[in-house]
């Protein structure tokens, strides 16, 4: 027998990681080798199957290695390991109890890498980890399980939604949460929910029905985390979104730099590549259009349901077992569902009344729900007794300051949801504390009556109106809104596109050298008009993309002053009714043709998505006028509506002029408030010591002069002693090497 | 200069003499060296003396439990006292602990790293009475395959010497027992490298496993005889396998069927001799695949064996044979097994 040769590999040690190594470089030569560690694992489950519990260490290699290993290298041989996953869900499942630690989370991880491998789907792999999730005693396979299950759903959603498997697991936390209520099993699925809804992973109306559920059920943690959601889930989505796109801001010219200069090599090369492609990534999205995503307060079937649902089970009823924080909670939600979609649940009122006084705890949040909850279809006999409580029990020249602003503060929040909760005794009375010589109730009074002198001027006296509602009462243009009564549709911003349309309309006929006022052939308009359908064909309004001109104050002035002159839009809606009709109308008369103007843009045209662009623009443009100095009527218009209808109420807001009239500070109060804004030195140091400090932390290196400046002065004396004794010649060649150097940058110079 | 200065006035209070102060103590010298200590002392209120040395019995256990120790001088030392206390004692007594109590500290040795280990466990299973093995071949067997597979070839090997102890005592147990067919046969042909035919196509004998092999040749032809010997257990013509006990059974048979009916089905009625009669019916078990299932009779296996086996096996030996030398022999014997048992083929 011929002597055989040993291969290399026969004469190392036998491990599985080597084989492992040798197996992934060439899958077909090695297929025996793994049939045998296929068998030698089927072996040792049987082992394991016969006696789960005491899984004792067999020998040198451990079923632990071998699982990991047959993962491993799965992909080479499906068709050995067609049963390997159900085994080791078998595996897990049966036995998580009593499994070894190690070897759990090993199985744990081993599904998850055949998932990654494609050897499992998803459905499946969720439908094993899940149940163990919620019924396991153990803290760190439960952390496990959760972190893994959590990624798994992103990752088989990350290329796009996967609707099936997303449709499959909102059930099974549906029907977690509905199934026992009392039990805090339920906090699975808010947990997971949230996490998914934050993700913008979930963004449907079953992730919020199954989070309603749980604000319906009777575990208090669970109750808590679903309301948490309700009221915070949305905001903290965005606050991601922020994140996520405010962080590694990749500086792609710093990259292309530091790979000149670097030693090159392929992973660097990679790394590069990488970064590139994630700035393009970025790139592409930025121009994407934002995902509309719905607020979960949007998403709710049934909001009336729901709000009525949690209102009687947690907070009416006596049954129930939450806590004043807890309650506080489910009230702000239920307040901000009345608020938002204008709900009607009439005992919510009176349920406030035994909270507002002074003495109850965070009575401030209760202030704020009760005024979110008041809309302008709240009947006004409801809110009349508690506008009326909260006035007795906190606004008198008794109590503290702090409380008078507070009620004073509430009461203008609620009167301006609903101006006919007030009545007119009242509300004279409460405009007298302007004359209080605290300043924050002075502030609240002063807001209450710049609020009625808007919507209900004839409730105040006659020397509290001030000039523009007088005359606003006098010419009939002011009313007070009765109850139910609403302001008709319109599309915001029109009556700015109408305006603008007319002055391009005006210049282009001035330019072909007609008179500005007659009447032109619509025809052509509206062709020109369709013509510039897209956005993107559309040269003029692409150009001005991104900037919004702002005018000046006198432009605006201008414009107006013209308005009143000339009144060109008013006279082309009247010319269709009659030409000879004099210029000086009545006042009412052209108020009637304003309206009329309005309605018939959007009734007689279609507007096209050049024009919905342009409105967006003109828009912009009004809102950013509106906040530049001058016109203060309009500002304060405009804070009044600043408040985008999902934004919630908060204490703080209610309590916010209570900081005026609380004295004078201490001085602690205003070192620190003087600290506020500056930066933060926590030692004296010089600006130099300072930039060096900024300078090192960047991980720059010292400047040549900096060095030559830290020289020890004991090497520098040879050179300087030499120095003086130079001839003529040679202090002229040490010159001219100088400049030489200088030129070409240094001594290693700039290139090569 | 000024550092100078402070270096200097260092040395001199080097040897400033130390002022005594009254009332004070005297203060310590600087090269002072605490000489005091502390002892403590562990008492122990009862010790446990004997006078009389502890019985086998109890040192039997006591090396059954040293059998999982950490250094494997150890777990061979205990090996070995437990193999002389076993073939040591008296004739016709009972042992010490009952067999299911000892193997399963045993069994995981099978799969030991240390070579010492695994033959002194030889020895220790050989000493081990028959009769008593019979009825745990089922909890052997996953251990011997785990061994037959295993990454390193000398466990592999002292795995397939055990195998040939096993199928000695109790061959019929064997290759009857749930997996103990099938699986069986898988291990050996991994082991052989005759899997597929591509394989047993390209290699010589002994296609080169990954990782270190023992001995050369040798284990080959070891692996030879064992899959010879487990053959004959298997499928071998009932003529010359078991001898004693079909024939004995068929004598029996004779006599019953001589008698009337009720009469000549009495053997099935009696009480039966194996200690798990109905275990095929698999009743508390995991649910088994084909590759587990209980092969009870010599036609099942003999089915199942030309089924899928007879071809890669037949190749393989062809293969072996052609190698000559001791390894042809050691094949031949193999060979003559299956060519009886093909000459028999499924029964009568």
């Amino acid at each position: 027998m011929v002597k055989r040769k040993l291969g290399a590999l026969e004469k190392v040690e036998a491990d599985l990681p080597n084989l492992q190594h040798k197996i992934r470089r060439d899958p077909k030569s090695y297929v025996e080798d793994f049939r045998a560690q296929h068998f030698q694992y089927e072996s040792h489950r049987e082992i394991f199957m016969a006696a789960p519990s005491s899984a004792t260490d067999t020998g040198i290699i451990s079923l632990r290695d071998l699982i990991d290993f047959i993962a491993h290298v799965a992909e080479c041989y499906p068709e050995i390991v067609k049963e390997f996953p159900q085994q080791l869900i078998d595996m897990l499942t049966q036995h998580h109890l009593v499994l070894e630690s190690e070897l759990r989370e090993k199985i744990v991880g081993s599904l998850m890498l055949l998932r990654k491998k494609d050897l499992l789907d998803s459905a499946t792999l969720l439908q094993t980890l899940f149940p163990i999730l919620i019924s396991t005693p153990s803290k760190t396979l439960r952390a496990l399980l959760f972190q893994k299950i959590l990624s798994d759903l992103r990752s088989s959603n990350s290329k796009a939604t996967n609707h099936k498997l997303n449709r499959t697991m909102q059930t099974v936390l549906f029907n977690l949460v509905t199934s026992d209520r009392t039990s805090s099993k339920g906090l699975w699925a808010v947990k997971l929910t949230r996490e998914l809804w934050k993700r913008q992973i979930w963004t449907e109306a079953k992730a919020v029905e199954v989070m309603k559920e749980a604000s319906l059920s009777e575990n208090e943690k669970v109750i808590v985390g679903g309301v948490r959601f309700f009221l915070g889930g949305d905001q903290e989505r965005q606050d991601a979104e922020d994140e996520s796109s405010d962080e590694e801001a990749i500086d792609v010219a710093r990259i292309r730099h530091v790979v000149g200069i670097n030693k090159k090599t392929k992973k660097k090369s990679r790394a590069v590549e990488k970064a590139l492609a994630t700035v393009k990534r970025k790139e592409r999205k930025k121009h994407n259009p934002a995902p509309l995503n719905f607020s979960a307060l949007h998403l709710l079937h049934d909001p009336q349901g729901f709000a009525d649902a949690l209102f009687s089970k947690h907070l009416q009823s006596s049954k129930s077992k939450l806590n004043l924080e807890q309650k506080l909670l489910v009230l702000q939600l239920v307040s901000r569902l009345v608020g938002l979609h204008k709900l009607h649940i009439m005992s919510l009122y009176s349920y406030f009344q035994k909270y507002l006084t002074p003495r109850q705890p965070s009575v401030t949040s209760f202030l704020a729900s009760l005024a979110q909850a008041s809309h302008d279809l709240v009947p006004p006999d409801v809110l009349e007794p508690l506008v009326q409580k909260i006035a007795n029990e906190f606004v008198s020249e008794a109590s503290a300051a702090e409380v008078a602003s507070a009620g004073l503060n509430a009461i203008r929040e609620i009167c301006v949801r609903q101006p006919l909760a007030m009545n007119e005794t009242l509300l004279q009375d409460l405009v007298m504390y302007k004359k209080s010589k605290d300043k924050g109730v002075m502030m609240a009074a002063k807001g209450l009556l710049s609020l009625y002198r808007d919507v209900g001027a004839e409730m105040l006296k006659r020397r509290d109106r001030g000039k523009e509602a007088s005359m606003g009462l006098r010419s009939g243009e002011q009313k007070a809104k009765r109850f139910g009564e609403q302001e008709a549709g319109e599309i915001e911003g029109l009556e700015l596109l109408e305006k603008w349309k007319e002055e391009e309309r005006r210049k282009r006929r001035l330019e072909k050298g007609l008179a500005s006022d007659a009447e032109d052939d619509e025809e052509e308009d509206e062709e020109a008009d369709w013509n510039a359908w897209n956005v993107e064909d559309d040269e003029d309004s692409d150009d001005s993309g991104g900037w919004i001109d702002v005018q000046s104050e006198g432009e605006i002035e201008l414009s107006d002053s013209e308005d009143e002159g000339g009144k060109p839009p008013a006279k082309k809606a009247k010319q269709g009714d009659s030409d000879e009709k004099q210029q000086q109308g009545d006042e009412e008369e052209d108020a009637q043709a304003q309206e009329k103007k309005l309605s018939t843009l959007a009734t007689t045209r279609i507007l096209t998505p050049a024009d919905l662009a342009k409105l967006a623009e003109l828009r912009a443009e009004a809102s950013v006028n509106a906040l530049l100095p001058g016109s203060k009527t309009r500002r304060t218009a405009q804070s009044n509506s600043a408040r985008h209808i999902d934004d919630p109420l908060t204490a703080a807001e209610i309590e916010g002029l209570a900081s005026l009239s609380a004295g004078k500070a201490t001085r602690e109060e205003r070192i620190a408030h003087a600290k506020e804004g500056k930066l933060d030195r926590s030692d004296h140091k010089s600006t130099t010591a300072r930039r060096k400090l900024k300078k090192e932390s960047e991980g720059k290196s010292t400047t040549n002069k900096e060095k030559a400046r830290r020289k020890n002065f004991l090497m520098t004396l040879g050179k300087a002693k030499s120095k003086g004794k130079r001839s003529l010649v040679e202090t002229r060649a040490v010159l001219k090497a100088h400049q030489e150097r200088q030129k070409r940058g240094g001594k290693r110079g700039n290139k090569g | 200069m000024g550092s100078s200065q402070k270096k200097k006035k260092e040395k001199q209070k080097d040897f400033q003499k130390a002022k005594l102060k009254v009332g004070k103590a005297k203060p310590k010298p600087d090269n002072f060296t605490d000489t005091s200590f502390r002892s403590k002392a562990i008492v122990l209120s009862q010790q446990s003396l004997n006078t009389a040395a502890p019985s086998t019995n109890t040192q039997f256990s006591h090396h059954l439990s040293l059998l999982s120790s950490k250094s494997d001088v150890q777990r061979k030392e205990s090996l070995a006292h437990l193999t002389t206390s076993i073939a040591s004692r008296p004739v016709n007594s009972p042992l010490p602990q009952p067999v299911s109590a000892i193997l399963p500290s045993l069994l995981p040795l099978i799969l030991d790293a240390s070579n010492g280990v695994r033959t002194q466990l030889l020895k220790l299973l050989r000493t081990l009475p028959p009769s008593d093995i019979e009825d745990h071949v089922s909890q052997l067997l996953p251990y011997i395959r785990a061994g037959m597979t295993h990454l390193a070839a000398d466990i592999r090997v002292s795995a397939v010497e055990t195998l040939s102890w096993l199928v000695d005592v109790a061959g019929a147990e064997v290759v009857s027992c749930a997996g103990g067919w099938i699986k069986t046969i898988n291990c050996f042909l991994s082991i052989l490298g005759w899997h597929t035919e591509e394989s047993s196509k390209w290699s010589s004998v002994g296609r080169s496993t990954f990782g270190k092999s023992g001995t050369q040749g040798k284990p080959m032809i070891k692996v030879l005889q064992t899959l010879g010997e487990f053959l004959e257990a298997g499928i071998g013509s009932p003529q010359d396998i078991s001898m004693e006990t079909d024939s004995t059974q068929e004598e029996t048979a004779d006599i019953f069927s001589a008698w009337q009916f009720p009469i000549c089905h009495s053997a099935h009625h009696m009480i039966p001799t194996a200690s798990a009669p109905y275990a095929y019916l698999n009743l508390f078990g995991q649910p088994r695949d084909e590759d587990g299932e209980m092969y009870e009779t010599r036609e099942d296996r003999y089915r199942v064996f030309s089924n899928r086996f007879m071809k890669a096996v037949q190749l393989g030996l062809e293969n072996a044979r052609k190698e000559g030398g001791e390894l042809g022999r050691a094949s031949a014997g193999a060979t003559k097994v299956l060519k009886e048992a093909s000459a028999y083929g499924v029964g009568p």
